[in-house]
């Protein structure tokens, strides 16, 4: 009766959960799009208003041995009641999904649970915390501090635990109306730049959209 | 006479040599044992299966696994971290962790020199023979904003193995980490379970700990109730705690209940204070038996001193033997009373020993100890009541009541009007054939869980905890030998192979085998062969701006990575679940463990390991059920031998046919407690076969007692009776005990004295008319 796979656990552990948990800070993200106070309280209520948001990403990963980022782009759509459709175009293609049941990619017309994260409960129910408008979820391993005005902002998540610390420096994320940035900063000195842009709340969940979430 | 004055002398010399002794013997303390494995055969055919037996035990009997569990998570983790400092500070557990704190840098080191070694099969197999398909997984991964994440830097690992060793780990149960604050969790139940692992100083066999830690975790269990959190345990150290409670608790009112029975039935019968010293022989025999045993095995098991306390009843059969005699004797002496008993007493001292002590030559050491504890036991009574006793009583005039001599005339007399109705022949054949028919509805079961008397709480805990966080352990493992490591890795491959499919079929949850951890120098050798390939396709990482050179000196890193053996990949953090199996080198070669989980058909197993060399499937529990059964058959011989024993040793006092006849009695008797049992449906267990061995034994003296008529029938039958209450007083209140294995054990003696009683009257019958 003895659980003794704690390392491997860790690592088996990590190799997925600690960059979902940086997808989850991208998320709270994209519902920040209409702060008006620079509270957190008043921008947690905020999270929960937008049904649908559509809009493009750029995402750039800078690797501190390579002379230049690696850039890939592609669109994403957050539905409230769904979850998250991340759908990379250039330089290679590929659909991902974030719902409550885990992370998904698409194979060919198929949707396939990633093996060992379809059970991670943990970073999903944060995940849902932010989607429902709840950053005390995301207050528990980070401290977050709130910068700014309501045209121009910036929340900084410091990780709390040992544990994140030995694997992030900290989360950037800069909004105006709309989230504009989010800048995960690794400890091992590599970072991640996701630009969003053409944001858009106003368009209902596609057909496909549905079906994508619905499978 | 000269002998009434330096036998109490001599006596009371030896009674203080021994009592010295027992000092001496409990100067640490109590010499007690609590330990299960002591009492069942341990003779493991060979010394390597013994020590990996002991390897997949010792946790079982010194960690203690705790969900913490609450509605609300936040509270579940604070109170694991309050529970996880009291403890520590205990000064009771070696280590108590609620979190991990993993050291990050040894775990990529680690993952830096496995990159060929500990590369899984279906990763290795796309890179030697897809290797374009290869590649480009690693360019996707590294776009990947979700599973890109690996422990080692991209620069250090642009191949990405580590990424792949990482995510081939096996996956097990369903805890979760907490990230935030390293908490492993496990959601069920509508709530969040902390996972907290204790592991003790000691281990169960200890007698103070197992008690100490269950009170601690009664303790928590309050505290953690009043914030609304649950705590469920499983441990080894439970179970021990809850028998030593349960054991100290039967022995308490087995031998409480006992010897207040036995005092009052004196004090009715014999109507004089003084005659409450009859006792004084059943102490003596206790702590001869107590003496004896610890000298002989260093250490008494509780179970011992629950059945021995029944020794009681048996013990005071000694004085009732001439106390009894005032009922004829008048004026009653107690020295001249002792001397016309004497020879009945030393033959009745003879034949329960040769009882007793046939448990010995059975092969569970537990009825070894119970044979030594009793036949000592039973020689400390018989000198104490032929030495001690008589001149304690001295000067005590006994004029018993009259009452149970009528009661033993009556029943007399009620045999005699049957008699005249059915004569002893057809009372014979309608015995026999209840009988047979009782042995025709008699089931055997033998189960080393019988003698456990487990409490259901604690095991509805643990099978919580198994659903809870899907860790299932079994009992069963599989020892793999081989004559080097290359072998053994290749021969748990081949198990392996067959486990998988095991697993794929929902038949096992998973196991835990080496070659999961390392892969066979062969296998390490073509994959860095496979490597000098790679430059034709590395292509995509060049276009991505991965500098040639860069990915060149990596190549030239891991072909200059050395074989790892097993020794290697044990050393580092991610090889903690795996470090127990390997059992390293022998004299043979060298030998390695493969765990299982969550196994629900044992029987398909031992097919796994069928024509694979070097693979043994070790089942303990298995193997101690099948002695269980082979041990009945040869109790049953040593019955036989220990009567043919007494029967010899009968034939002196009473001819050929009387010691055949009296014999014969309590064979007929113990046939008639066997078809009870099988009237009654109680299974046939090996505890009940020596319970009826053990009545052989001491109804052989009921009909002595009835066949020597020493002042008369009524006289012989109110002794046998006395003796018979007593003796059921302490063996009947066995049949309460929760130990299913005890309490069958007390159920057996209960009826073979019922019936030994009934037909001891037959045993006289001849000694007037000799056929």
């Amino acid at each position: 009766m003895s659980p003794k796979s704690c390392s491997s656990e860790l690592a088996r552990e990590m190799s997925g959960r600690f960059k979902k948990l940086a997808a989850t800070g991208f998320v709270l993200m994209f519902l920040c799009s209409s702060a008006q106070a620079f509270d957190l309280q008043q921008l947690s209520t905020q999270l929960a208003r937008p049904q649908v948001i559509h809009g493009d990403f750029i995402q750039e990963k800078h690797l501190r041995a390579l002379p230049k980022p690696l850039i890939s782009t592609g669109t994403f759509v957050l539905a409230k009641d769904h979850g998250l459709l991340w759908q990379l175009k250039t330089p290679l293609q590929q659909d991902y999904r974030i719902t409550a049941q885990g992370i998904a990619r698409r194979n060919a017309s198929e949707w396939q649970m990633l093996p060992g994260k379809s059970a991670g409960a943990e970073q999903n129910r944060l995940f849902l915390a932010v989607l429902q408008g709840d950053s005390s979820g995301l207050q528990r391993d980070f401290e977050l501090q709130l910068q700014g005005e309501a045209s121009h902002w910036q929340l900084t998540l410091t990780p709390r635990s040992v544990l994140l610390k030995q694997i992030f420096t900290r989360i950037n994320i800069d909004g105006g109306e709309l989230v504009q940035r989010i800048e995960l900063q690794e400890t091992q000195g590599d970072s991640t730049l996701l630009k969003l842009q053409n944001s858009v709340s106003n368009q209902p969940l596609s057909d496909a959209e549905q079906h994508d979430f619905a499978q | 006479m000269p002998s009434e004055r330096w036998l109490p002398r001599g006596f009371l010399i030896l009674l203080l040599a021994v009592l010295a002794l027992a000092a001496w013997q409990w100067r640490h303390g109590a010499p007690l044992s609590a330990n299960l494995m002591e009492l069942v055969p341990g003779e493991s055919p060979d010394a390597l299966e013994l020590s990996a037996e002991q390897r997949m035990q010792e946790p079982l009997n010194r960690e203690m696994l705790v969900l913490v569990g609450s509605a609300d998570r936040q509270q579940a983790i604070a109170t694991a971290r309050q529970l996880g400092e009291v403890w520590q500070a205990s000064g009771l557990f070696e280590k108590v962790q609620w979190n991990l704190q993993a050291d990050l840098p040894a775990l990529r080191q680690q993952l830096l020199r496995g990159r060929l070694a500990m590369l899984a099969e279906a990763d290795r197999t796309q890179l030697i023979q897809h290797p374009d398909a290869f590649i480009q997984q690693r360019v996707q991964s590294l776009f990947d904003p979700f599973t890109g994440f690996s422990l080692v830097p991209s620069q250090d690992d642009w191949l990405g193995l580590t990424g792949r060793i990482q995510n081939s780990q096996p996956a097990r149960g369903s805890v979760q980490l907490d990230i935030g604050s390293g908490a492993l969790i496990a959601d069920a139940d509508g709530k969040s379970w902390v996972l907290l692992r204790a592991r003790t100083l000691g281990n169960a066999f200890d007698m103070q700990l197992p008690l100490q830690v269950a009170g601690l975790l009664e303790q928590s269990r309050q505290q953690a109730a009043s914030h609304d959190v649950q705590l469920l345990a499983a441990s080894g150290l439970l179970y021990a705690a809850s028998g030593q409670q349960q054991a100290s608790r039967e022995i308490t009112w087995v031998g409480g209940g006992a010897t207040l029975g036995i005092l009052l039935l004196l004090l009715l019968a014999f109507r004089r204070w003084r005659v409450l010293l009859a006792f004084v022989p059943v102490l003596v025999g206790m702590l001869f038996g107590a003496v004896a045993c610890v000298a002989w095995f260093g250490s008494m098991h509780v179970m011992t001193l629950v059945l021995g306390s029944s020794l009681i009843g048996v013990a005071v059969d000694y004085p009732l033997h001439y106390l009894s005699k005032s009922w004829s004797l008048k004026p009653w002496r107690s020295w001249p009373a002792l001397r016309l008993t004497l020879p009945g007493l030393s033959l009745s001292l003879a034949t329960s020993c040769i009882g007793y002590l046939a448990l010995a030559f059975t092969p569970f050491p537990a009825l070894t100890q119970i044979a030594i504890f009793s036949a000592a036991g039973l020689v400390g009574a018989y000198l104490s009541a032929v030495c001690l006793l008589p001149a304690l009583l001295k000067g005590v005039e006994l004029r018993p009541a009259q009452w149970p001599l009528s009661i033993a005339q009556t029943l007399l007399d009620i045999r005699e009007a049957l008699l005249r109705k059915i004569p002893t022949p057809a009372l014979l054949a309608l015995l026999l054939a209840f009988c047979a028919a009782g042995l025709w509805q008699l089931t055997s079961k033998n189960d080393i869980r019988q003698w456990v008397g487990a409490p259901p709480q604690l095991m509805a805990e643990a099978q919580a905890i198994a659903r809870i966080t899907g860790y299932q352990p079994t009992s069963q493992f599989f020892l793999v030998r081989a004559d080097n490591q290359q072998q053994l890795l290749e021969r748990q491959a081949a198990l392996s192979e067959r486990l998988d499919q095991l697993v794929n079929m929902g038949k096992l949850q998973g196991y835990l085998a080496l070659n999961q951890l390392v892969n066979q120098p062969g296998a390490q050798q073509q994959l860095r062969a496979a490597l000098d390939q790679l430059p034709h396709h590395w292509q995509p990482l060049l276009e991505l701006g991965v500098s040639e050179a860069a990915l060149q000196n990596e190549l030239a890193q891991l072909q200059a990575l050395p074989e790892q053996q097993i020794d290697d990949a044990l050393s580092g953090p991610l090889a903690e679940p795996w470090r127990p199996l390997w059992l390293g080198n022998n004299p043979e070669g060298v030998a390695a463990m493969v765990s299982l989980q969550g196994l629900n058909n044992a029987s398909l197993l031992r097919v796994q390991a069928q024509d694979l060399p070097g693979v043994q499937l070790v089942d303990r529990l298995g193997d101690l059920n099948r002695v269980f059964a082979a041990t009945q058959i040869s109790a049953a011989e040593l019955k036989l031998l220990s009567c043919v024993l007494i029967v010899l040793l009968l034939i002196a006092p009473f001819g050929f046919r009387g010691a055949l006849r009296i014999v014969a009695l309590p064979l007929l008797a113990a046939l008639c407690s066997l078809a009870s049992l099988g009237w009654l449906g109680q299974p046939l267990t090996l505890f009940s076969l020596f319970g009826l061995l053990l009545v052989t034994a001491i109804s052989v003296d009921y009909a002595i007692l009835m066949r020597e008529q020493i002042g008369g029938a009524a006289v012989s039958l109110l002794g046998t009776l006395l003796a018979a209450l007593t003796t059921w007083l302490s063996f009947g209140l066995l049949a309460v005990s929760s130990t299913p294995a005890v309490s069958n054990f007390g159920l057996s003696v209960s009826l073979g004295l019922a019936f030994s009683f009934i037909l001891a009257p037959w045993a006289g019958k001849q000694e007037h008319k000799p056929c």
